[in-house]
């Protein structure tokens, strides 16, 4: 494949990554069930989701572009939905909540003063724990997060396929170091958003979901200086320089 | 083919539900990950504590730097011990797992040195017992999983034929298994093992964070009583989660087509969100609303 187009690929994949991270629905006080969202940073569960997802397109290496990104999107996305499962069992067994949108429930997501589920219509409200910004994940955030990972595993992907390919003509081991540098990429395209989502996010529910074309900028001036990078080293590697 | 990719799969399987519970548990005796913040936040409100309060880094870093760490010694160990595959890999293994677990008492006892000596203003003291107890137990947490974590990414780089390397998958499921575990199984530390004095059945209102338990069944509590009550529920869990992506990941690939595996994924995950819905709405159900005042 032409060059040019690999180093695009790296780029779209980058921006993706980064939008992901706004859709999963993540907060750290989630761990003592005192905010809506899976209970860990938003970056770090976005970067495992990832993981996963380069983990399964790279069995999908040797078939083909499209093929790769749909195995990486179904190996992200799986991450993301049992994450959700344990999430909500651990709440309802384990601490004896229900889930319910924190934010919904005060009426200021971007359903506007509708204080019910999106995609249930069940009302949030009078399920909030009083004091706490909600706990778990309902269904609306749990849809979210889906889609989230769906982003995120064929962002993940398009990077490894674009590295992949890149570094093809000038090393053996180019499925190692490909991953290794998808991966490296992700992260940064994962942390970037953590400035707009400050901790938390509860998905594309969530007022924060305004913020995504400052994500948007900031992901696609990093993705294009680090593919810029990338595709210098390998045409000049491939010139026998390095 | 058929019989190597079942079984690596039912192995794969069973080795990340173990690595799952075994994380969990190494993250709940050290206090580590999101609840550290609530053992922390303890001395300033008067509350001294004895828990073993280590928290290296965020807890999928951390176990990323355990698992490949275990699964660079195995690998170069197996290597160059001239056994055969079998014997060489288990042995290489376990002298990984035991250079993660060393460093991790390393780490982990001048993090909660240097944390608990921070909260001198607050009168907090430094127990000795506190940190001598629960080290080896934590370490041990650490030795099991790194284990299993090395073990697993053996038989998917052996057995289910994946091209990347085996120290490289180990970071990868370190990473992964990290962020599964400190977001399903520290809840349970997180809102019920640090609150049990506060009724069963609601979330950790931010008014009452930092008033956790400091008392025990028997005296003061430590961080050796934290996996006696985790392990029924939130160990479990973690490790069903991490069990479960790997198994199905893994499951879904037997047939060898990479469609049919995107298409038997896709539709596991919507029988989840399925599940999802009415889990929700059991508890909803089951539960019932917040009464005023309450």
């Amino acid at each position: 494949m032409d060059p040019i187009t690999l180093m695009l690929f790296i780029i779209a994949g980058g921006v993706l990554v980064g939008v992901c991270v706004h859709f999963i629905p993540a907060s750290a006080v989630g761990a003592m069930s005192a905010s809506t969202g899976i209970a860990t940073g938003p970056s770090m569960l976005s970067f495992g989701a990832g993981l996963s997802g380069i983990l399964s397109a790279s069995f999908a290496l040797e078939t083909g572009p499209v093929a790769m990104l749909a195995s990486g999107a179904a190996g992200s996305t799986l991450m993301v939905v049992l994450t959700i499962l344990g999430g909500n069992l651990v709440n309802a067994f384990g601490t004896g909540v229900p889930p319910v949108s924190g934010q919904t429930a005060s009426g200021q997501s971007v359903l506007g003063s509708s204080t019910k589920d999106a995609i249930t219509g069940w009302e949030q409200k009078p399920f909030v724990t009083p004091g706490t910004d909600g706990h778990g994940m309902p269904v609306q955030t749990a849809i979210s997060g889906a889609i989230g990972g769906i982003i995120g595993g064929l962002g993940g992907a398009m990077v490894f396929f674009g590295v992949h390919y890149l570094f093809v003509p000038i090393t053996q081991e180019t499925a190692a170091i490909s991953g290794m540098i998808a991966a490296g990429i992700f992260l940064i395209n994962c942390v970037l958003p953590a400035y707009t989502l400050v901790g938390k996010t509860e998905g594309m529910f969530d007022r924060k979901m305004l913020r995504i074309p400052k994500t948007f900028f900031s992901c696609l001036i990093v993705s294009t200086f680090l593919a810029v990078i990338i595709y210098s080293v390998s045409t000049y590697a491939s010139m026998g320089a390095v | 083919m058929l019989q190597i990719l079942l079984l690596g799969s039912a192995l794969a399987g069973l080795l990340a539900f173990l690595a799952g519970i075994f994380e969990n548990e190494d993250s709940d005796a050290g206090s580590a990950s999101n609840p550290n913040s609530q053992v922390q936040l303890a001395p300033q409100i008067e509350h001294l504590h004895r828990y073993y309060n280590k928290a290296i880094a965020g807890e999928p870093p951390q176990n990323a730097l355990w698992a490949a760490l275990a699964a660079t010694v195995a690998y170069l160990l197996s290597a160059r011990l001239g056994m055969d595959p079998i014997p060489g890999v288990i042995l290489g293994s376990v002298l990984g797992a035991l250079t993660a677990s060393l460093l991790q008492g390393m780490y982990g006892s001048l993090a909660h040195i240097s944390r608990i000596a921070s909260m001198k203003n607050f009168k907090q003291m430094l127990y000795w017992d506190s940190l001598l107890s629960p080290l080896p137990l934590s370490m041990t947490y650490t030795f099991l999983s790194a284990l299993c974590l090395t073990l697993l990414s053996f038989v998917i780089h052996g057995l289910l034929g994946s091209p990347f390397p085996v120290p490289l998958i180990a970071m990868f499921l370190g990473f992964t298994l990290g962020a599964i575990a400190s977001s399903t199984g520290d809840v349970h530390y997180g809102a019920e093992r640090l609150y049990q004095h506060y009724k069963f059945g609601s979330g950790i209102a931010i008014s009452k964070q930092g008033d956790i338990d400091v008392k025990g069944e028997y005296g003061y509590r430590n961080s050796v009583d934290t996996p006696y009550f985790t392990l029924r529920f939130g160990g479990p869990v973690t490790g069903l989660t991490f069990g479960l992506l790997i198994f199905i990941d893994a499951l879904s690939r037997i047939s060898g087509g990479v469609w049919t595996s995107v298409i038997l994924e896709f539709s596991i995950i919507a029988l989840i969100l399925i599940f999802i819905v009415f889990l929700e709405k059991y508890t909803r159900d089951k539960y019932g609303p917040f009464e005023e005042g309450k």
